[in-house]
């Protein structure tokens, strides 16, 4: 039997590499990510490593809460006299505050050096001790020690051709100053970290310029020779103050690549998403084709029974060669693999995220876990086509049969559309009932399951709708859509992987386009702004508030209103929060209040937004409890309810002079202008431009400036999720050429018969090239309604979170759904070159 | 039946339907070649019903073949009326067998995806000619498929296909009908009714026809019998009765 399946495999070359290829690229996802993810934490955590190298044990101040995302934890600052304490520790031979926090470096001219994909903009005290700087060395001049002197890290020095000795600004949440460049500095085998940008200053400088004077974030002790991290912590920890706790260096690089690992965990789970989209797809291709080579050999499986072959050896047979292929097309997948860690990693280092970069990891869990999954999925989606290979009976060898047509049940209605009901009931109640987004995700696969499942039902007339302008294209378009009907289940599963991709990327365009849309509202109605300052790179995280007091100077600017944003605890959840200039948010931000008053909104005070009062059950004069980081827990009494979200949308606001108080000094995210009666718009715009020359972290942009700006990002990461989603469509089309192919190879006699009575080559290529566009044309088109579905859906589901406009991109989905057709027409050139090639006599001479 | 009231017209009317020229066929190269069709050269006459005979391997098939434009000869040439079938390119060979030739082949005759009547016009549809509506009707009614028209082959019976085919053949008027053992598939009355056909399309249409059998009694509808063997012609018979077509072909050694 083995001598038979391998030789069948090896007879039909051109299957074998089209479902080799479609599983292979979705192991090759799956390898890749892992690789990758793999060598990013190898990479970080060698980083880490590295730069605490040379530190034994760190005190700190004691959490006052772990935030459940992001990196991590937040801590207040500690005493700067703890240090007095620390040093004169037995063991301690030399320990330093340090400090780090906001610093936007400018170059020469005096422009932000931005950072890509929203890597920090970071400053740090720069130990006078070598060995404590850990990896953090100097590659070239010397280390700042004087409160004008600052070292960068050597990328931004080399990008933007800064001097050592030349003056550059460097710009704080504070005052704004100039330094002489002094030194560059390099991380071992790097020259930034991960993309960030960094200052260095002497420690006294650091803790005016980026943290609190008379505070550090940590102190960093390095022990004498003989005393061990652990036994050092424990004799500071004796020591420190209540409130305080010692720790081993070994112990904060863990808990930072812990913190990294969980952030890499995400971009792990999102490509990972994206492989199993692929590998889905795949299966459907193998579903497919093992179903096709089981109709084609049902002759040759009779003969086998008829001799004698049981119907367990058959399955075996057929499983057998579902393993082969399986463990073989994922082989070539992890090779493949590697390749796609490489691509993967320029795909991130264009969107910005750029990281350290080591040798691709590739570790055995990497090479097991790709090589069962494909294997696995493979035999998953032979099991149902070989199964049905085993009802063949042995009578069916003396027959001549020819491939036709199938029945279409009334069970696989009501499975289908029971299973549709069930997804699209489950996604509903995820995105309405508030039920977990896992929820969605199950439901989402359960619709498309039902679909999937209802498909066949709908591709006879579907075919019809789509092929009625091909009977202009005469005989061989009517053929087309004939044959293209003729076998629903194949049609609509080859059909169906396409739409699985096609389903996704016009979901995430529908969405993007609302989410735009709201944008352009909220812009457009929601604001009484006629100018936008913002940080002047768009992932920034603000600007500094010496910004506004520029441009409130600036002739014909009326009011400018100020908003920020943050972390905290707010009634025990971590959760985003805004805060806002009272005097001037109920004007220009239009933030009306169905209770209470934003002039009341002051120390201790909170307003909180109608959803939120709702659920929590919160009126006025009620207090919440919240919790900052820095500051601790405060108690903050409900002074407003606010209605309709617009500008702001965080469910809890306070005002800028809270958040200073509670968080710290803080940036400023974004400022709303306006303009004074009669003063003209772009003769302001520019006045505030020229005002922000000495000022590079921030820029005035106009309403349209704006709403471009936002978009642009959106399209971004629209692009993103599209060229990611591109593998699964690039399977699905491997998946209509082996289709094709293998429909071809059965209709050998009918292709014979076609030329015989006088169909031209030219006739037969187009025949099977309009079949095919109708194959991709119901994929694309089902894809395009489910996707426009779904988006709708999930932008619905979202207006209490400010999508508010809903908007679906007409053109951009007409233009997927043109390059399906496009796709399809070069899917059939192959299958269409063989079946022109026939040759007549072979197929209509009976042997 | 019906009598057909409009006789086909013929663009080109020659006494001679096709001819053969000095025509062979060789398969494969070298020691392993294959003489198919050893320098034949014959004449098909306008309006006759011509049998091709012949033990297996004779060539008898190769010949028709040749004739039809399905293959060409390795030496020799091939007309059809006047034009030089031999010479032409793969696209004006298709053409010409869809607007000047018929087929009717021994199985398979039938897209299984198409109506009986959607096939019998298929070749004027792959045209994009509109079928002559009232010649179709009288063609089908004469091979007794007026009931069965929306049927698809599947639900036809190998006799009923046949006659299918063999309307189909007819319908766009060719020069000239080929039938490759139109027969072999079909049990005894069947084959008996469609040979009935072919027949009275030559009587009473003027229509010529060329079949390949290896069947005596299939042969004695035509007028006249031609003998292969070993790629060559050996001998011919006129008017020739199923008995003495037996006979020859036990001669023959078949």
């Amino acid at each position: 039997m083995l001598t038979t399946t391998l030789r069948g495999m090896v007879a039909h070359k051109l299957r074998l590499v089209l479902t080799t290829a479609s599983i292979a690229l979705g192991v090759a996802f799956l390898a890749g990510t892992l690789v990758l993810t793999d060598t990013m934490g190898t990479a970080f955590q060698q980083l880490f490593g590295k730069v605490s190298a040379g530190t034994d044990a760190v005190v700190r101040t004691e959490a006052s809460y772990t935030a459940s995302e992001g990196v991590g934890t937040s801590r207040s600052p500690i005493d700067a006299k703890v240090l007095d304490e620390v040093r004169k520790v037995d063991g301690v031979r030399v320990a330093e505050g340090s400090v780090s926090g906001y610093a936007l470096l400018t170059d020469n001219d005096g422009k932000a050096i931005l950072t890509k994909g929203g890597a920090p903009t970071m400053g740090y005290s720069m130990t006078a001790d070598e060995k404590l700087r850990g990896d953090v060395e100097l590659l070239s001049g010397e280390r700042p020690d004087s409160p004008n002197e600052v070292a960068i890290d050597a990328t931004s020095a080399e990008d933007n051709d800064i001097a050592l000795g030349s003056t550059i600004k460097v710009l704080f949440q504070g005052p704004t100053q100039e330094f002489t460049v002094v030194g560059t500095v390099g991380y071992g085998d790097e020259k930034d970290l991960g993309g960030t940008t960094s200052a260095y200053f002497d420690t006294a400088t650091a803790q005016k310029l980026v943290g609190q004077p008379g505070t550090f974030d940590t102190i960093d002790v390095s022990a004498e020779e003989g005393v061990g991290q652990s036994e050092l912590a424990e004799r500071l920890d004796a020591v420190v103050p209540e409130g305080t706790e010692a720790v081993t260096g070994k112990t904060v690089a863990e808990e930072n690549s812990d913190a990294v690992e969980k952030d890499l965990k995400m971009v792990g789970i999102l490509f990972m998403i994206f492989a199993g989209i692929a590998l889905f797809v795949g299966a459907f291709i193998i579903w497919n084709t093992f179903t096709m080579i089981v109709t084609q050999r049902s002759r040759e499986i009779a003969l086998m029974r008829a001799i004698g072959a049981t119907r367990r050896q058959v399955l075996r047979s057929l499983l057998l060669e579902a393993v082969l292929l399986g463990a073989g097309a994922s082989a070539v997948g992890v090779g493949l693999g590697l390749a796609v860690a490489k691509g993967l990693k320029m795909l991130m280092d264009v969107v910005g995220f750029s990281l350290p970069s080591t040798s691709l990891q590739v570790e055995p869990r990497t090479i097991i876990v790709s090589m069962l999954v494909g294997t696995l999925v493979t035999v998953v989606a032979a099991l149902v086509p070989a199964r049905r290979a085993t009802k063949v009976l042995p009578v069916e060898a003396l027959r001549e049969s020819t491939p036709g047509g199938e029945k279409t049940s009334k069970r696989r209605a009501f499975i289908g559309l029971t299973v549709l009901a069930a997804g699209v009931a489950g996604m509903l109640s995820s995105l309405y009932g508030g039920v977990t987004m896992k929820a969605f995700g199950l439901g989402l696969v359960a619709a498309l399951l039902g679909v999937i499942v209802s498909l066949p039902l709908i591709v006879r007339p579907l075919s019809a709708l789509i092929a009625a302008p091909m009977k202009l294209r005469g005989m061989p378009g009517e053929l087309a859509k004939q044959n293209a009907m003729r076998n629903p289940r194949r049609t609509s599963s080859t059909a169906a992987a396409l739409m699985i991709g096609l389903t996704l990327v016009v979901s995430m365009s529908v969405f993007a386009s609302s989410l735009k849309a709201s944008f352009g509202e909220v812009i457009g109605d929601k604001t009484n702004a006629d100018l936008y300052v913002t940080s002047s790179s768009a992932q920034g995280p603000g600007f500094s508030p010496s910004v506004i007091d520029a441009v409130e100077d600036v002739p014909g600017v009326e009011t400018v209103s100020t908003s920020g944003w943050g972390m905290a605890r707010f009634g025990g959840e971590d959760t985003t929060y805004s805060s806002v200039d009272p005097a001037t948010a109920a004007d220009l931000m239009k933030m009306d209040l169905s209770q209470g008053s934003l002039s009341d909104l002051g120390k201790d005070t909170v307003v909180v937004s109608k959803a939120t009062a709702t659920s929590e059950r919160l009126e006025l004069g009620d207090t919440v409890e919240s919790e900052f980081a820095a500051t601790g827990k405060h108690q903050l009494e409900v002074v407003g309810i606010y209605d309709s979200k617009g500008w702001i949308t965080d469910n809890y606001v306070i005002s800028i002079e809270q958040q200073n108080t509670y968080a710290g000094a803080q940036l400023i995210a974004s400022g709303l202008v306006k303009i004074a009666e009669g003063a003209d718009l772009d003769e302001v715009k520019d006045a505030v431009s020229a005002a922000l020359a000495d000022h590079p972290d921030a820029k005035v942009l106009d309403q349209d400036g704006f709403e471009a700006e936002a978009s642009g990002f959106i399209d971004g990461l629209l692009l993103f999720v599209t060229v990611m989603l591109l593998l699964a469509v690039m399977i699905a089309l491997l998946g209509i050429v082996n289709t094709l192919a293998l429909s071809v190879f059965e209709r050998t006699r009918e292709l014979g018969l076609l030329r015989a009575v006088g169909m031209t080559r030219g006739q037969v290529r187009a025949m099977v090239r309009w079949e095919s566009v109708v194959i991709s044309l119901i994929g694309a088109m089902s894809g395009a309604g489910l996707g426009i579905g779904i988006g709708l859906a999930l932008s619905k589901a979202l207006e209490d979170e400010g999508i508010t406009g809903i908007s679906i991109p007409g053109p951009q989905i007409a233009l997927y759904v043109a390059l399906a057709a496009v796709a399809g027409v070069l899917a059939a050139v192959g299958p269409a070159k063989s079946a022109a090639k026939v040759d007549v006599l072979k197929a209509v001479v009976t042997d | 039946m019906t009598t057909i009231t409009t006789p086909p017209t013929y663009s080109t009317r020659t006494a001679t339907a096709a001819r053969a020229e000095n025509v062979s066929k060789f398969y494969g190269s070298g020691d392993a070649t294959v003489t198919a069709l050893d320098n034949v050269s014959v004449g098909l006459a306008a309006g006759q019903f011509t049998a091709i005979m012949g033990p297996s391997g004779s060539g008898k098939s190769t010949l028709l073949h040749m004739l039809a434009g399905l293959d060409r000869p390795t030496s020799g040439k091939v007309f059809l009326g006047d034009t030089d079938i031999s010479s032409l390119k793969d696209k004006a060979l298709t053409l010409l067998r869809r607007d000047r030739i018929g087929f009717i082949f021994q199985s398979f005759n039938l897209l299984p995806t198409m109506t009986a009547a959607e096939n019998i016009i298929l070749p004027m549809r792959i045209a994009g000619r509109r079928p002559d509506d009232h010649w179709v009707a009288s063609i089908v009614e004469t091979v007794g498929l007026s009931g069965r028209l929306g049927h698809r082959p599947s639900q036809l019976s190998g006799g009923q296909q046949q006659r299918v085919a063999a309307a189909r053949a007819l319908a766009s008027r060719p020069e000239i009908v080929f039938a490759d053992e139109p027969t072999g598939a079909l049990d005894s009355r069947s084959g008996a009714e469609l040979l009935g056909f072919l027949r009275k399309a030559v009587t009473e249409l003027g229509q010529t026809v060329v079949m390949v059998t290896h069947d005596a009694t299939a042969a004695s509808y035509a007028d006249r019998v031609i003998f292969l063997a070993d790629g060559h012609i050996v001998d011919e018979m006129h008017q020739p009765s199923a008995d003495a077509v037996l006979d020859y072909m036990k001669h023959l050694g078949a």
